[in-house]
């Protein structure tokens, strides 16, 4: 016992790597790269409007992780921060003379700033206390603020909201913001200013901090830090970037109603954000292009998106706590031993079956809502490219032939998906 | 000279029933200070009374001659008083590194710091490479701390409650849980690690009180029945009366 307490000497301390003096780069790098060439790839201005829309989710998802990852702080009332930003710089675009004397890219400074306002007001009682106290403080404000929005008129313009025109702002080397691709990239670089800062934020003695409250509160105030104020700088921080958001909503749509902020907005964000995994930095972002994508694509294809996209929330929940993130990490140890090959056709195999399963349930699910919902006599039905008569009974044969021989496959290779998911985590050479 | 700790009339009530009622204590400093006692008889709430976990009833509490009165555990530890736990109570998602160089961060006088990478300051990441040094974890450095064994996690605890650099050591029961070899080796441990310091420990190992201690008190249904050198309390016939007879045969 006391051999394994003391330092094993044939193995020198690896100095210096966990308080590595550089941030890795290289992701960065890339991702700034990557971002910058979309356009190109996706040209089509609708494809511009889900980029702008999927970069705007993903700060509010990194804003609100840095209270749910890093500071264990669940908030039901997160969209309030952000949408006070954004009616703020509607309001900021429609005084004429002022704006004419900012350019645009810096309107998202002020969004950040009345975010940031606002947190600090709510975050000075509600962070006092973290778990059911916190959550239900946020809820409660979160439903005020909605509702002051049909009540202060002047500020939320009741239930039509209020709307501005982006490019009344100064010009900014010349751009005025008329097009969508300009936007774009006005968009891409705050999304990547925003998420480097909070990525560095998260290295800071603050973020160290947070994590360390999240995990022991109690532990954390015997080492001299309140509890309550290190919760109260992540909030507050967290504010800021809510509130960028918000701003670069209102540039990207120029209006904002009372649905930016309701807890329904509040509640996606928490769904996309635990989607995507919220014990990695990445999480959020993996969420949040996931869920814009869900939001945007699948919802031109069914109306019952959000039925699907809640019952993936669910199954994450129950089964994958650690969400894509936590998935895709799931899966170093394997590709550091090199075994990571050995996944792929188990992989093919059952979760192949698995997703044609799927998509026979969902077919199933889509020709019920059209049986009962479709307007009379409107018998025919168009699923997966076939159009067919959802009255007749051969469509739904097949479907649930689809749906048994998917799910059936997918159940009948499971073992061998398991089998070899122990072989690829085991170094070879090690007993079984 | 004022004591490093000095108890005066304290006590404390849980509604109707009386946990502490009056102890007088003074601790002086460089002492290494033992407090035993039967089950129940209040070690731990006299502990979480001097930390600031819980508020007195009545009496005070003095650190370096000034009151903690009214003070939350983050203050106290501020003034130079750190503790450990009964039950490990570490950081177990973060690395053993991580556990440490957050309990240097406020005495290195970071705060509430969000300008500067904790990664880029030499002085932290040395600071505490030397603490794990000092408590031999340097091979487990990167390990979650919740992945070490039991002992390593008392030893990491030790470490974490000394990294701050207080004067004041308080530990609860160091060596509860532990085997004979282990035990040793947490008693190396804190010898070492206290050099200089004002030690006060809870402790039910009576091998451990003698072989640390310069000082022992004995509690008894909250109140302090005997103070003195571990010689004067052994031979004390009121201590062994109400309890240390029976100890120290079952020892």
């Amino acid at each position: 016992m006391t051999d394994q307490l003391t330092t094993d000497p044939t193995k020198p301390a690896q100095r210096m790597r966990a308080g590595s003096l550089t941030i890795p780069l290289i992701p960065w790098v890339l991702a700034a790269a990557l971002v910058m060439i979309l356009p190109f790839i996706f040209t089509a201005n609708s494809a511009i409007t889900i980029m702008n829309q999927m970069a705007i989710t993903i700060i509010f998802a990194l804003a609100y992780n840095m209270l749910l990852g890093q500071g264990g702080m669940l908030s039901f009332g997160h969209a309030v921060y952000a949408g006070v930003g954004g009616f703020a710089c509607v309001h900021i675009m429609n005084m004429d003379d002022f704006f004419s004397q900012i350019p645009l890219p810096l309107l998202p400074v002020f969004g950040g700033l009345m975010g940031m306002g606002l947190a600090t007001i709510v975050g000075a009682f509600s962070t006092r206390k973290a778990g059911t106290v916190f959550a239900m403080i946020s809820l409660g404000v979160g439903e005020l603020i909605a509702a002051c929005s049909v009540i202060i008129v002047a500020f939320f313009g009741g239930e039509e909201g209020i709307s501005g025109d982006r490019t009344y702002g100064m010009p900014f080397f010349g751009v005025e913001f008329l097009q969508q691709i300009e936007v774009y990239y006005l968009i891409a670089a705050w999304l990547m200013i925003s998420a480097a800062l909070m990525y560095l934020y998260s290295r800071t003695p603050l973020g160290r901090m947070a994590n360390a409250v999240r995990d022991n509160p109690e532990r954390a105030e015997f080492l001299g830090y309140s509890a309550r104020w290190v919760r109260f700088f992540s909030f507050v921080a967290s504010g800021f970037f809510a509130g960028v958001a918000g701003a670069l909503f209102a540039i990207n749509y120029e209006i904002l109603t009372e649905e930016n902020l309701n807890t329904t907005q509040s509640g996606l964000i928490l769904l996309a954000t635990f989607l995507g995994g919220v014990g990695f930095f990445f999480g959020p972002i993996l969420g949040a292009i996931v869920f814009t994508l869900v939001q945007t694509v699948l919802s031109l294809q069914t109306e019952l998106w959000a039925f699907y996209l809640g019952i993936v929330f669910v199954v994450t929940v129950m089964f994958f706590p650690g969400g894509l993130a936590g998935l895709l990490m799931m899966h170093v140890p394997a590709m550091r031993l090199g075994k990571l090959g050995r996944l792929g056709v188990p992989y093919v195999k059952t979760l192949g079956a698995g997703a044609i399963g799927c998509l026979g349930a969902a077919a199933l699910i889509e020709m019920t809502f059209h049986l009962r919902h479709a307007s009379a006599g409107d018998h025919s039905m168009t699923l997966y490219w076939i159009t067919f008569e959802s009255h007749t009974i051969l469509p739904w044969i097949v479907a649930i032939a689809v749906t048994l021989v998917g799910f059936g496959i997918a159940r009948r290779t499971a073992p061998a998906l398991a089998e070899a998911w122990n072989d690829a985590n085991t170094p070879d050479g090690a007993p079984r | 000279m004022t004591a490093a700790l000095e108890m005066d009339g304290l006590k404390k009530s849980f509604g109707k029933t009386e946990i502490i009622r009056g102890v007088d204590l003074k601790i002086g400093k460089g002492e290494r200070h033992a407090i035993i006692g039967p089950n129940g008889a209040g070690k731990s709430t006299l502990f979480n009374l001097i930390t600031g976990r819980f508020p007195q009833t009545e009496g005070a509490i003095r650190l370096h001659g000034q009151d903690l009165a009214g003070k939350a555990p983050f203050q106290i530890n501020r003034m130079g008083l750190s503790r450990s736990f009964q039950i490990t109570n570490i950081f177990p998602k973060m690395s053993v590194f991580e556990n440490v160089r957050c309990s240097l961060l406020w005495s290195m006088g970071y705060r509430y710091n969000f300008w500067s990478m904790v990664g880029r300051s030499r002085a932290l990441t040395e600071g505490t490479d030397e603490i794990l040094d000092q408590i031999n974890l340097t091979a487990r450095r990167d390990l979650p701390a919740g992945v070490l064994s039991y002992a390593e996690q008392r030893a990491l605890e030790i470490g974490i409650t000394i990294a701050g650099g207080a004067n004041v050591i308080m530990l609860d029961e160091p060596t509860a849980g532990m085997s004979h070899s282990e035990t040793d080796y947490i008693v190396d441990l804190i010898r070492t690690v206290t050099e200089g310091k004002t030690l006060i420990m809870v402790e039910h190992d009576m091998g451990v009180v003698f072989g640390l201690a310069d000082q022992i008190s004995v509690l008894v249904y909250g109140e302090i029945i005997a103070t003195g050198t571990p010689e004067a309390v052994r031979a004390n016939p009121k201590v062994q009366e109400a309890y240390l007879g029976e100890a120290l045969e079952a020892h």
